[in-house]
């Protein structure tokens, strides 16, 4: 696929743990258009974190190569790394990583500021993301003044942000329950449905049920890629307060 | 990144700990302290030596036997030599034409007495030539010693201030008898209040013509002979000329050191600034030693912050940060910090100068100078001792620091 946003050829990733030879990646190639949800699913050890944490340019290949939008970053320094995921990544964590002495506000404005962009226009664009996840009126307040769906909306906002390419959810509901987790895999259908490609790592199948295509992988090979219809959650979720 | 998010995110650190902030800050604190308080107090005493010692001699040098000798051996040297005496007073004021005044002294001491008051070991001077021009002694009663009066040996004299007040207690003392050990002096004139300068007051002697002097005590013992030169840029040439005039009445080889001395007001400052100088050095020493101590608890604060704080470097190094950007936000934060440090300090160290000069004689100027110079010291320790944890924050992992909880 020439006009692949994500193209994986033959990526592998060795560890040396204490003189021991780990493969956490055995040579893994795949294609990720743009528009796409997809899930990567397996037990620990499959290396699907270790493909997340590649995929989010946050680690470096030992071998293979790793194209994003037709460029080759398996080779980039650390900072270049760190100006593609400021530009290209919205990453979503299983424990939020909000800054806790921050209020939402600037939370959500924290890559922004690394992109440079004045106060003003910070400010304006962070309180339209949201104002998206329905966090506006809640925009300062802390992390601890807020529940835990809210929080990862908070979080939800500041990967959008920046208009970042993929939005990558680590595990996204795993430290909520059952409502409010259908309600962040409500937000990122809606995300995927303007078009944006929204990448979640899970080990649930209630989880990965809701992309439209699946990858599992074992033993840092891919076992299966299976694309489908992808369930839907209902569409009321999405701005029900909790 | 912007320095402005990083001066926030520091001083939001810095308020979240503000115990610890407080005691991180306290070597800072003490050094800076220690800094500002010994720079406005040295200034103070510097301005106040320097304006009362040009006061007291602008353009005036003075020759005595000794001049201004610090080392014992060349004391002991210099006991040899022979007096200065009235005649070579009388040569320079014959022959030297940068010289617009000249007078000779001769300090003795005495108890004055005025009926029953009695003043104990006043300095006694006697004085030859153009001493009002050359000592600025102003009066505010009376007349000043005349020509006529040092060459007629009259018994009359001058009261300093001091010793006019303790006499006569505010009373009239112009044309009353005053008794200078055993002998006789007519009052005929009071000097002006001078003040103390260095704790020594300026307003306790009497002043009698130099041959009345000689006339009690004898002629032995040298004199010093005040000049007062034209004006500032012939002061030089007026000491030349002064030491040429003397070397030759005093028979001194050409090739060998004077057999007498000269001083100036600029000797004596030089003299003051170099003992201040050392005084300072070693202070600021020690002051620098509690700056780098500071320095060293910063440095220690600042590696527990980082540790603490590595999952929020992990967010920020995910969400885009570069490594310069850390450096940049741990190094403002130790600034910062020991800004706040060097801040608080030039509070303390200014109002404790200024406590100390309302208190006691010491006089004290807090100067801009030192003030910057405290900021700077703190900010640059901050800076220095801040590296390492930066460096440190700034090269973590973004993988191992978002694991970690």
């Amino acid at each position: 696929m020439a006009d692949a946003l994500i193209s994986f050829t033959d990526l592998t990733k060795v560890y040396d743990v204490g003189g021991e030879l780990v493969h956490a990646l055995a040579g893994v190639s795949l294609d990720i258009a743009e528009g796409e949800y997809i899930a990567f699913m397996g037990p620990s050890g499959s290396g699907k974190s270790t493909l997340m944490n590649m995929l989010g340019c946050l680690d470096s290949p030992t071998g293979g190569s790793y194209r994003l939008k037709g460029r080759e970053i398996a080779r980039l320094s650390d900072d270049d790394l760190a100006a593609i995921r400021n530009k290209e990544i919205g990453f979503v964590f299983q424990t939020f990583n909000l800054l806790a002495r921050s209020d939402a506000l600037h939370n959500v404005e924290l890559p922004l500021i690394y992109a440079g962009i004045p106060p003003k226009e910070r400010k304006a664009r962070a309180e339209e993301a949201l104002r998206q996840v329905g966090l506006v009126d809640r925009m300062r307040h802390k992390p601890n003044e807020l529940s835990g769906g809210q929080r990862q909306r908070v979080a939800i906002a500041r990967a959008l942000v920046n208009q970042p390419s993929i939005i990558l959810a680590d595990e996204p509901t795993g430290n909520l329950d059952t409502k409010t987790g259908n309600e962040i895999l409500a937000s990122f259908e809606a995300i995927n449905e303007r078009g944006k490609t929204v990448v979640v790592v899970t080990h649930e199948e209630d989880v990965a049920a809701h992309a439209k295509r699946v990858v599992r992988l074992r033993d840092g090979v891919i076992e299966s890629d299976v694309r489908q219809a992808g369930r839907r959650v209902e569409p009321l979720a999405l701005t029900s307060g909790s | 990144m912007q320095f402005r998010e990083s001066a926030r995110i520091a001083l939001s650190a810095l308020r979240a700990n503000k115990l610890r902030s407080f005691l991180t800050l306290l070597g800072t604190i003490v050094g800076v302290t220690g800094v500002i308080t010994l720079i406005s107090l040295i200034q103070g005493a510097n301005k106040y030596v320097s304006e009362k010692l040009v006061s007291q001699g602008a353009n005036v040098f003075w020759v005595d036997k000794f001049g201004l000798i610090l080392d014992n051996d060349k004391f002991i040297e210099a006991l040899k030599r022979k007096d200065l005496d009235l005649a070579d007073a009388e040569a320079v004021a014959g022959s030297a034409r940068l010289a617009a005044g000249v007078r000779a002294k001769k300090d003795r001491q005495a108890d004055v007495r005025f009926g029953s008051e009695r003043v104990r070991r006043v300095p006694i001077q006697g004085m030859w030539g153009d001493y009002v021009a050359v000592d600025r002694i102003d009066l505010q009663e009376g007349r000043h010693l005349t020509s006529s009066d040092i060459a007629r040996r009259r018994a009359v004299c001058v009261l300093g201030f001091e010793v006019w007040e303790n006499l006569f207690k505010g009373q009239n003392a112009l044309g009353r008898e005053v008794r200078i050990g055993p002998n006789t002096f007519d009052v005929v004139g009071v000097a002006e209040k001078k003040g103390s300068f260095l704790g020594q007051s300026q307003d306790n002697f009497v002043i009698i013509p130099l041959g009345a002097s000689d006339k009690i005590w004898g002629r032995r013992g040298s004199v010093e002979i005040g000049v007062l030169a034209k004006d500032a840029t012939t002061f030089e040439l007026a000491q030349d000329e002064a030491r040429a005039i003397l070397r030759a009445r005093r028979h001194v080889a050409p090739g060998k050191d004077d057999d007498f001395g000269i001083t100036t007001s600029e000797m004596f400052m030089d003299l003051y600034r170099n003992l201040t100088g050392a005084i300072f050095i070693v202070f600021v020493g020690v002051a620098g030693i509690s700056l780098v101590v500071g320095g060293i608890v910063i440095m220690n604060i600042m590696m527990v912050s980082v540790t603490e704080r590595t999952r929020e470097i992990g967010i920020r190094k995910a969400l885009g940060a570069k490594k310069s950007d850390i450096l940049m936000q741990f190094l403002v934060e130790s600034a910062t910090l020991s800004l706040t440090g060097g801040a608080i300090g030039v509070v303390l160290g200014s109002s404790l100068a200024l406590l100390v000069a309302a208190v006691s004689p010491m006089p004290a100027e807090v100067s801009i100078l030192a003030i910057f110079l405290g900021l700077f010291m703190s900010t640059s320790i901050g800076l220095i001792f801040g590296i390492y944890p930066a460096m440190r924050a700034a090269r973590l992992d973004p993988i191992e620091a978002l694991r970690r909880e």
